[in-house]
């Protein structure tokens, strides 16, 4: 679990990379396609819009998109002015500060507290004690005894390496 | 204010917040946390936790916002949104004459507290407010109704929620910090890896979480016997006792993704020769020739409307189990009750043992209870008795237990009130909550 906690390489980054999740910073800085598309896939697993990931980098645009929305809004209903008014601050605020948990935890900076006090991260259950990783075929499920050279995906027959490479082959870091 | 008692209790989950009146058997509103939005022309508004739930809502490419980041609160924005909907439009509450008891994550950021406190007294100004956690709830609802939990006085909670998953020990109705373990796995990724199957294999679902939360919660199940069920999952047509059809909405139709023919789909659980069926039996030989007519099925068509599901429906669930095959280097659920039992003194772990209480929705899945029993047995002592207690409603749990400490006499007293907050600040009230 420690290793999840944004250490050194987060801070070095400017404010607006530093929206992206660590795991996917972390990524970024490996030259290893493989490290970058497994790290990238568990991070997608705590999205909730499988796109807004990508789109938070550059969110300018998706922020002024928003306003003019929310002003066209306010001109065509100004009966229920109140109420749309507060929900698209709400809305805009949301946007303008998007704390991660990941981040508001570093910001705690909980390793400082002595060993005896139970936190968040000494909470964490921690790895396996005995590790042996089934793997699965991404593409039908099934058992799997090959991987992927470029991703690292695995996939069990010919049949099944042929539709990855077609259809989603580096999917998680493009 | 509709009931007799004046407390609300607030069981805000990451996924969904459970709220009514303190003293009732059941909340009010059990809604999705979070804002929506139709990705769409016509898609200006933002729909608030009920709403998203309407029958003429097409829940289709949701744009969604939730208040909640790993299972903490970290935008009150968004939070306040949902309350103001919750708590005004579904209760009617008037906080002013009101006390709250709100459920908080454990190990709560200090930080997320303040901002908790500053919602709860000047947003909202309640008159009091409590903070309980959920472990300890669910204790003290089991313990009322079961004779040889009161008299133990402890157990063990598994609580397998919306963002993570944790084992925590509870000992007179207090939750023992240092011995709770979290595993980061809930139902929100396990939704997300359903999304990312079901889109890799056959359509693409990736925008689709409402729809994909729902064949998730319909369809899947925990293996007990992973290496079998993948062999029967190979099996062609009516051989294979997983295949079952999920149905999109269309928007003209129906709004709503639906189980086409629910009875056949769960069949297996409750046929025998299924279940004990030799793994010599199953036809290797034509699953074989069948899996290049499935290979060709699985290239990704947009037009389709429906998708198949077999082995996904199992394998999951299985995550919470084996997180490891995920690439996550995380213990399995069984491991982090062990972890959680051993961080405690040696003289509860028989008792803990044989009073491992399951909650929260991720729980629901069929054969869960039976696999944490099949995978616990050899990791503990043979002489402790294992017991695993599953509850009537998984997804309310919590939220009863609330309502049950809300409507004991001396619950006033454990209170803060706005006065106290007001003269002593936000981190010298918490204190009283033993956190
Ligand atoms: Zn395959
Ligand atoms: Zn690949």
């Amino acid at each position: 679990m420690e290793d999840d906690v944004p250490g050194g390489p987060l801070r070095r980054m400017s404010s607006r990379i530093r929206r992206v999740a660590p795991k996917m910073v972390a990524a970024l800085a490996s030259s290893d396609n493989r490290e970058q598309a497994a790290l990238a896939r568990l991070e997608a697993l705590e999205s909730d819009n499988a796109f807004a990931e990508v789109m938070e980098v550059s969110s300018e645009e998706d922020d002024s998109l928003d306003g003019d929305g929310q002003a066209h809004m306010q001109r065509r209903q100004s009966k229920n002015m109140k109420r749309k008014t507060r929900q698209g601050k709400a809305m805009e605020n949301a946007k303008r500060a998007p704390r991660t948990f990941i981040e508001i935890l570093h910001d705690a900076n909980l390793e400082a507290l002595p060993r005896h006090v139970p936190t968040y991260l000494r909470a964490a259950v921690g790895p396996p004690s005995a590790s042996a990783r089934r793997y699965f075929c991404a593409v039908c499920g099934f058992a799997a005894c090959y991987t992927c050279v470029r991703c690292g995906a695995r996939f069990c027959s010919c049949r099944c390496q042929v539709i990855h490479n077609e259809t989603r082959c580096l999917k998680f870091i493009s | 204010m509709s009931s007799s008692s004046g407390v609300i209790v607030l069981d805000n989950g990451g996924g969904l917040c459970k709220a009514g009146f303190g003293g009732d058997r059941d909340p009010v509103a059990v809604v999705p946390n979070c804002l929506g939005r139709p990705a769409g022309a016509g898609g200006k508004r933002w729909m608030v936790a009920d709403q998203l739930l309407a029958p003429e809502v097409d829940v289709t490419s949701l744009a969604l916002r939730r208040p909640f980041d790993r299972g903490y609160l970290i935008n009150t924005d968004l939070q306040r949104e949902v309350w103001d909907r919750v708590l005004r439009g579904l209760l009617h509450a008037d906080p002013a004459h009101t006390s709250l008891l709100l459920v908080e994550p454990l190990f709560n950021i200090p930080s997320i507290q303040r901002a908790t406190d500053e919602l709860v007294f000047e947003d909202f100004g309640f008159q009091s407010f409590y903070v309980a956690d959920s472990p300890s709830l669910v204790h003290l609802y089991e313990a009322s109704r079961c004779p040889a939990l009161a008299t133990a006085q402890c157990s063990l909670v598994v609580d397998c929620g919306f963002s993570f998953t944790h084992a925590a020990p509870v000992l007179q109705n207090f939750t023992l910090n240092y011995g709770a373990r979290r595993l980061d796995l809930g139902g929100k990724a396990l939704t997300n890896y359903l999304k990312e199957l079901v889109s890799y294999r056959s359509v693409n679902v990736m925008d689709e979480t409402f729809i994909i939360d729902d064949a998730k919660e319909k369809l899947c199940f925990v293996s007990l016997d992973v290496t079998r069920d993948l062999h029967l999952a190979r099996r062609s047509g009516k051989d294979n006792p997983f295949k079952c059809t999920y149905v999109l909405p269309d928007g003209i139709t129906c709004t709503k993704g639906f189980v086409k023919d629910k009875d056949e789909a769960w069949r297996f659980l409750s046929s025998r020769d299924v279940q004990s069926l030799p793994l010599a039996a199953t036809r290797e030989g034509t699953a074989h020739l069948e899996d290049t007519e499935k290979a060709k099925d699985r290239r990704i068509d947009l037009t389709k409307n429906e998708f198949n599901m077999t082995n996904e429906r199992f394998l999951v669930p299985e995550m919470i189990f084996r997180p490891a095959d995920l690439g996550m280097n995380e213990a399995g659920l069984a491991e982090c009750v062990v972890r959680a039992v051993h961080a405690c003194h040696p003289h509860l772990h028989p008792v803990l043992f044989e009073s491992i209480i399951l909650t929260g929705g991720s729980t629901l899945f069929p054969q869960f209870a039976e696999r944490l029993q099949q995978e616990l047995r050899p990791l503990i002592r043979d002489d402790y008795r294992l017991k695993i207690i599953t509850q009537e409603d998984p997804i309310l749990g919590v939220w009863r237990g609330g309502s049950l400490l809300a409507s004991s006499p001396d619950f006033e007293e454990m209170c803060v009130t706005k006065l106290e907050y007001e003269e002593f600040g936000s981190a010298r009230c918490r204190r009283r909550f033993f956190h």
